[in-house]
This record gives C-alpha cells, structure tokens and sequence, in this order.
C-alpha cells in the first residue's frame, strides 16, 4: 500500500480540523455572564395569574413581576411595600392606605388606587383570608389616583397581616383586576422589579425576566420579602429542566446557576465542590402530613384516625424518604416548628409514635372490620411515593388491608376530590406538605380548616376547634394568639384533623459565584441576588 | 401506482381519524382533571370547579367532542387548556428541535448500521463479527437513559468537550445546533445503530449464500463490488422495512431522549401535556404523529418499488 501527497494532505486537513474542534466545542459550552442568572426552579410555569391558580411557581412569577401593597420581612411581621402612608381610625374600622412615589407598569403608566381596589377584590374572590376580609368590609374604594380605603363592619386583627402574607394579592392594572377570577390573566405586566419578557418567552422551554429599569425600591434595605428590591442582575432565565439529573449536571457544568431543588440522593456527589453551594432557603422547613377521609370508614371514627397518631414512626418514614439526616425532623406541633405559634399543647400522649400495638388496639375498638384502605400513591413524587409505600407496610403489619391508588400526580389531586366511598373511586389516606411558614396561618391555610365538608380534602369536622379557630382574626397581640394557639392545638389532636409525617428542609444549590439570595419560606425572590 | 398511493392516503385520514376518537376517549376517560392541576394544591373545590367551568369541561362528554370535531374539520387543533395558545403553534414550535433530532439519528443509524452490518457480514465468523455482534447486543439492552447519562458524564462533566443538556436552533449558529445535537444523537442512535447493524448482517449474509454472488467472486469481481453492486441492492428490501419500523420506535426513543439532555421539542411537549391534562395538545400531537407514521410506511412501501423492480402496485 502507498500513500500519495494527495492522501497525505487529507489526512493533514482532517487532523487540524479535529485538533480544532475541542476549542471550537468549549466556545459553545461556555458559563452565562454575569449579568444573567439562570435558574431551574421546582416545577416549569404554566399558568401566569396568581389569582387563577395556589402553585407556588405562578406566585414566584407574580413576585417578580408583580407588587404588593404589604411584604413580610424576615422575622415575618408585615411591612409596607407599595404603600407609603397608611393610619388606622381610632375606632379600628377605617383603614386608609396611600401609595408610594414612582410606582408605575412595566408599560409606563402609573399604578393608581383604582388598580388596588380591583385587585384586591379579585383576589378575595379565591382567597380564604381575602374571602374573611370581605366578610367583614363594608367598604373599599379609591380616595384619589393614590389613596383607598377600607372600611369594615367590625374590626379585623389580622387585616394588615392577611394583605401581607406569602400569596397576598399581587397589584395588577384594574383592566385586568376586573376580570373574573375562574379566568387567567396572561398580560403579564405588573409594577414589581422585574418584566417579562414576552418576546423570549417559551413555555415549556423557558422563560425571562429582565430587569424593570424604571422600577423605585424602597429605601430600607432588603429585607425578606420586604424592603428595598433592588435588582443586581440584568436578566433571570427560569430554564424548565425536568430531568433532575440533567439540571444537576447542568448545575455543576456551570450551564445554569441555581436549582431549586437538589434531589438528597445526589447531593454526596457535591461534597469538596467549591463551585457549588448547598444552602436551605426556605428555614421553616416543608411540613409533611397525612390526611384521612372523614366522611368514609374507618376514619370517620376517632379512635381510627387516634391509631394513626400511634402508629406513625416519623423518624422512621424520615429515613426512608430523606437519606441525610441534616434535612429532615420530626414535628409534633400543629403550626410546626419554630413558628410563633409551635407548641406542645396535647402532645404528650403519642408524641413518638411508632406503637404499633396501641394502633391495632384503636382500631379494633373503632369497630374496624378489614375493610379496604385506599392510599394515594403519586408514583411521579418521589417523597409522598415512598411515604405512601412505607404507610401501607405499616398498615399492613397491624391487620390494615391497605390498597396503594398509584397514579401520577395529576391523578391524585383528581381522585381525592372525591367524597365517595373507595370502592366508587374514592380513598381513604393521602400525602401531602405545605410550608412550615404557612403552618403558622390558621386562616390562609386551608388544611387547618375543620369546617366539615367545606374543608381542604379529607374534610375534617370539629365545631370546638372552629370554633376557636374563628377568634384568630380578632386576636390582637402575639401573647393572645399563642394561647390561643394552644387550646386550638389541643382540640386539633382530639379529634386528629391530620397526622404529621415529618418535617423535610429542601436544599436548594447554586453556583459558588451566585451570592445574595434572600433565605425566605415558600418564594424565591430574585431581587438583591448577583454574580460575582 | 396512482390508485394505489389514493387509496393509502384515503386509509391515511380513516387512521387519524380512529386514532382522533380513541385518544379522545381515553384521555376522557382516564383519571385527572386538568383544573384541579391548574388549581395548584391548595385551592378550594370552589375555585377548581370554576375553573373547570370557565374552560368548557364541566360540558358534557359528546358536547366537548362534537366541539373538538367541528374545530379539527376547520383546521383548528384546539389551544391549549394552560397556556391559552393554539396547539398548532405549540407545536410547530417543538418541531424543529425534534426533526433535527429524528434527522441526525436515522442519518448515523443508518450509515454505521449498514457500515457495520455489512462488515460483519464480510467478515463473519471473524473478530470484526463477534465485536460487532457484541456492540448490538449491548446497544439492544442498554437503556437509552443509561447511554444519555453515561456520554453526559464523560463529554460534558469530565472532558467538557459538550455541553450536558438544551438545543440551539439552526438559526442561531450552525454550530452551536450541532454542538447541542451531538450528543443526543449518539445516544438515540445506539439501538437503532444495533438494530440495523442486525437485520443488515442479517440480510447480507443471505444474500452472500446465493448462487449468482458465487458466480461472481469466480468470475474475480472485486469485494466492493460484490458487496455493494451485487448483495446490497438484493438485501436492500428488508433494511428499509427495518428503518420504516425503526421511525416508530424513535418517537418513543425522542420522549426520553429529549428528557435527558433537555431538547425542547415534541417529545417533552406532549409528556408536559400528559402530567397537566392539556388534552387539545395531547391529541393535536397524537394525530399528527398518527398521521407522520402512516406516511413513513407508504413511502417505504413505494420504495421498495425503487430496490426490487418486481414488486409493483
């Protein structure tokens, strides 16, 4: 065989195009710049209005883009944020709000007091601390272009706190604010300190949030959802990667910034990574907690759901759910830990659970007679997938003839609005968590509702425990509340409303060289963050 | 040939048809109700039921499909239950991610599926053989995932030659959409590599056994030649049967795919649209995909027209 200059100049050729590839390759993998953080969140956004829908990654949309008129700083008490001046009547009925200089849509025009009134109206229509304030207005309307009113039948404790609280209305223009709430606003063009960017925006895909230049921070610095929002970066991308590992990847390629979530199995991968930092944003932690239909057997008996008070080991479904212990504790109080409002009012009775005997024993004298118990599996959730898995072993070694309903997700969340028995599509146990923040909002929270079949799903019933619950609003100092707190706690484990599973603090990572996030319960927000 | 390809395109709208009113049904039919998705976890009832409301699905069944016939008839595919936006554009959105994707992946499964096929063929019995027979086993059993994470690790996490995941369309630079393409593509590629490697080692070494190619190493016909003038073309007809069948298999090939490295394209559109209920997309894409397969096996069939002058319509 010979070779001929012809060859031996291909083959030239060839090799420098390949010894140029590498570089050629680097160039396209390249970090983003400084300018721009790129964030996977927890789930992709689908839906814009905040009004329309409760899923947390619409109202971390709204707070980029939106304001409100009150913020919770970081020791949770509220704070004025849109509004400037505000005053109380001396007989605490009238409440006059008057907004705050430069406060304008993205589009240019100023926000006006009309546009709050509207929005608040909107949001009351979907909202169960909207829907109290309601009940008690006699009036809410605009004074002048940057003054409103409102005026209530009675006073209301808890007005300031419920136009503050995590999912407090998010001002909108009135033209949108004046549609109905069972239909989605998509214009998405509000005042807060960032803009959507329409023209990038790709659902599914991603979306883009740009700085809002013409945005005026408050002077105070920032602090939680309070305070000045300045905004350190001139764009955010929310990249919708639904492969955990590959986000994960992604993360440690210097391909995206932040993750909200890290899956715990992979996080003793990153161990001695100095360019990324695992960190807990949201302290209050992610409280875990089963819920048992009332309205069927064998838990519309007392001493039924008092077993599952019992039986439940939470340490035992911790380990089986979360590997490192650093991420998870129990929890015995109603409104969690480390809220205002935690305490161990009636606890001492099945504090540590796991007594499987106990368990047996209440449900015989329940009258339990192996009828089925039907526990929804969401198999695309890996935490309340290996929860209800554990649930029904346990169930199962005490005599319980426990059934897993898998499905996904979307699944669940259909089947359990179902009041029938299981064996016409309904169920008897299900999974689920809400933040350890939102444990301490007895009237925002609609799972420490007990008002029968008005309740969240399981549709608990106490008269008592309402009864108590119904003073939270016109409960004034801390001091109160936290009594309060606790005759209602002690009701709440009589009649066993829900039994906790345990408490999960989800770490979030970032790259090393993203610094300035604000730690905060329930939200991300993006404001103050920058790249170094 | 011209009644032939009516008639198939005549049994082409009969098939979306059928595939229309069953994935109509079944997604009717199956659990989830897209507005307690859409109401996120701590709605009430109330909202979740005015939602459904709003959105027509409180309507009775035949009333919604009646609805959606009448639109399809129109051209309409619907819009999409969450987003608002029509399907048609959703989709068309996804297309070129996912085409690009299909493209590159039936142009190197074919090209070393033969290549490898035919080597081993060739050289049967031999180490190439066994290597090659080797390599398709592993690339039957080894999970398209598994291959994905494993080139991810190597070319974007240890040589950071790749990037690990997203798509650049074409553009926006030919090179950063080939760059973003090349991984994916090998890793889809390796069962069809091994699957076409298989049916074309297969095939050849039928052929190789025939008495005319005896005839030609006598006659001292060269290697290439009776590889490629004489076996190939006479063992063509079942390797283009394979590479039809070979597009179905890659829609569901795409799904994960598009999963692992982040592709933005129809796969990822209609298993978003499956976890939310967004029926009008599951079904525009569904028909559509009905519609492609049907498609990709008339035009294999009148290809094998082009291979084997006997067989006729």
């Amino acid at each position: 065989m010979t070779i001929s200059r012809r060859d031996l100049a291909k083959a030239g050729l060839a090799a420098g195009a390949t010894a140029s590839i590498p570089s050629v390759l680097r160039a396209q993998t390249a970090p983003t710049d400084v300018q721009t953080v790129r964030m996977v969140m927890e789930s992709d956004l689908r839906v814009f209005d905040p009004v329309w829908t409760t899923a947390t990654i619409t109202a971390n949309h709204a707070l980029a883009i939106y304001d409100t008129l009150f913020s919770l700083d970081s020791q949770f008490k509220p704070q004025p944020q849109m509004v400037g001046k505000w005053s109380i009547s001396d007989d605490k009925r009238t409440y006059t709000f008057q907004l705050r200089d430069g406060l304008g849509w993205h589009h240019g025009t100023p926000v006006t007091a009309a546009d709050c009134v509207a929005s608040i109206r909107r949001w009351a229509q979907v909202d169960t601390g909207g829907q109290l304030i309601m009940a008690r207005i006699k009036d809410i309307s605009k004074k002048d272009d940057k003054t409103f009113t409102i005026t209530l039948k009675e006073p209301l404790g808890v007005l300031i706190d419920m136009l503050a609280k995590v999912g407090s209305p998010f001002i909108m223009r009135e033209k949108d604010a004046n549609r109905p709430a069972t239909e989605q606003v998509s214009a998405n063009i509000g005042s807060g300190p960032f803009k959507f960017n329409h023209a990038l925006a790709k659902p599914g895909v991603s979306f883009t949030y740009d700085r809002n230049e013409k945005y005026v921070p408050r002077n105070e610095p920032a602090d939680g959802f309070a305070g000045g929002k300045i905004v350190k970066v001139e764009r955010v991308i929310w990249e919708n990667i639904s492969d955990a590992q590959t986000a994960f990847a992604a993360l440690q390629a210097g391909e995206v910034d932040f993750l909200q979530t890290v899956p715990f199995d992979l996080l003793p991968t990153l161990e001695g990574n100095s360019k990324v930092t695992v960190q807990v944003l949201d302290k209050t932690g992610n409280d875990r907690y089963m819920r048992m239909n009332f309205l069927q057997k064998p838990f519309d008996n007392v001493k039924a759901r008092q077993a599952m008070l019992h039986l439940i080991d939470q340490e035992a479904f911790m380990r089986a759910t979360v590997p490192n212990e650093k991420y998870w504790n129990t929890v015995t109080s109603l409104f969690g830990n480390n809220t205002p409002y935690s305490n161990d009012e009636n606890t001492g009775w099945f504090k540590k659970g796991g007594d499987p005997e106990k368990a047996k024993l209440l449900l015989k004298e329940a009258g339990y007679k192996g009828e089925k118990v039907v526990i929804l599996d969401p198999t695309n959730v890996t935490i309340a997938h290996n929860s209800a898995q554990l649930l029904a072993a346990m169930l199962r070694k005490i005599g319980v003839n426990a059934e897993l309903a898998s499905s996904d997700w979307g699944g669940v969340v259909t089947r359990r609005a179902n009041k029938g028995p299981v064996d016409e599509g309904g169920w008897s146990i299900f999974i689920s968590s809400n933040s350890g923040f939102e444990d301490s909002d007895p009237i925002g929270n609609i799972a420490l509702a007990a008002n029968g079949e008005k309740a969240w799903y399981g549709w608990p019933k106490s008269d008592e425990y309402e009864a108590l619950r119904a003073k939270w609003v016109d409960v004034e100092t801390l001091e109160e509340r936290q009594s309060l707190a606790r005759k209602m706690q002690a009701e709440w484990w009589d009649f066993v409303g829900s039994v906790q599973v345990g408490q999960i603090f989800t770490p979030s990572a970032r790259n090393s060289k993203l610094i300035g996030l604000i730690s905060m319960p329930g939200l991300i927000p993006m404001w103050n963050m920058r790249k170094v | 040939m011209a009644t032939y390809i009516l008639r198939r395109i005549v049994s082409t709208i009969a098939v979306m048809a059928m595939v229309g009113v069953f994935v109509f049904l079944l997604l009717r039919l199956a659990p989830g109700d897209p507005a307690a998705i859409i109401a996120g976890d701590a709605a009430t009832p109330q909202m979740i039921a005015g939602i459904r409301e709003s959105l027509g699905l409180s309507d009775p069944l035949p009333v919604q499909f009646v609805r959606w016939v009448l639109s399809i008839l129109g051209g309409d595919f619907g819009t999409s239950i969450l987003t608002g936006r029509p399907v048609l554009q959703l989709i068309s959105q996804r297309l070129e991610p996912t085409v690009s994707l299909a493209i590159s992946t039936m142009i190197l499964s074919v090209t070393f599926g033969m290549i490898f096929g035919i080597l081993a063929a060739w050289r049967v019995g031999g180490l190439v053989d066994h290597l090659l027979t080797a390599f398709a086993a592993l690339g039957f059993s080894v999970p398209v995932f598994v291959v994905g994470y494993f080139l991810i690790y190597w070319f974007a996490m240890i040589v950071h030659l790749l990037p690990v995941q997203g798509y650049i369309p074409i553009d926006r630079g030919l090179g950063a959409w080939l760059v973003h393409l090349i991984l994916p593509t090998m890793t889809l590629s390796v069962p069809f590599i091994a699957f076409i490697a298989r049916i074309t080692r297969a095939s050849m070494l039928e052929v190789l056994s025939e008495d005319y190619i005896r005839t030609a190493v006598a006659k001292g016909a060269s290697s290439y030649s009776i590889l490629f003038r004489h076996a190939l073309k006479n063992a063509s007809v079942p390797i283009l049967t394979v590479i039809g069948i070979s597009f179905a298999y890659l829609i569901a090939g795409v799904v994960i795919t598009e999963a692992v490295f982040n592709i933005p394209g129809v796969g990822r559109l209609v298993v978003d649209a499956i976890n939310n209920r967004d029926y009008p997309i599951i079904q525009g894409v569904l028909i559509l995909v009905s519609g492609l397969y049907v498609f990709i096996n008339l035009a294999v069939d009148l290809a094998y027209t082009l291979v084997d002058p006997r067989i006729r319509y």
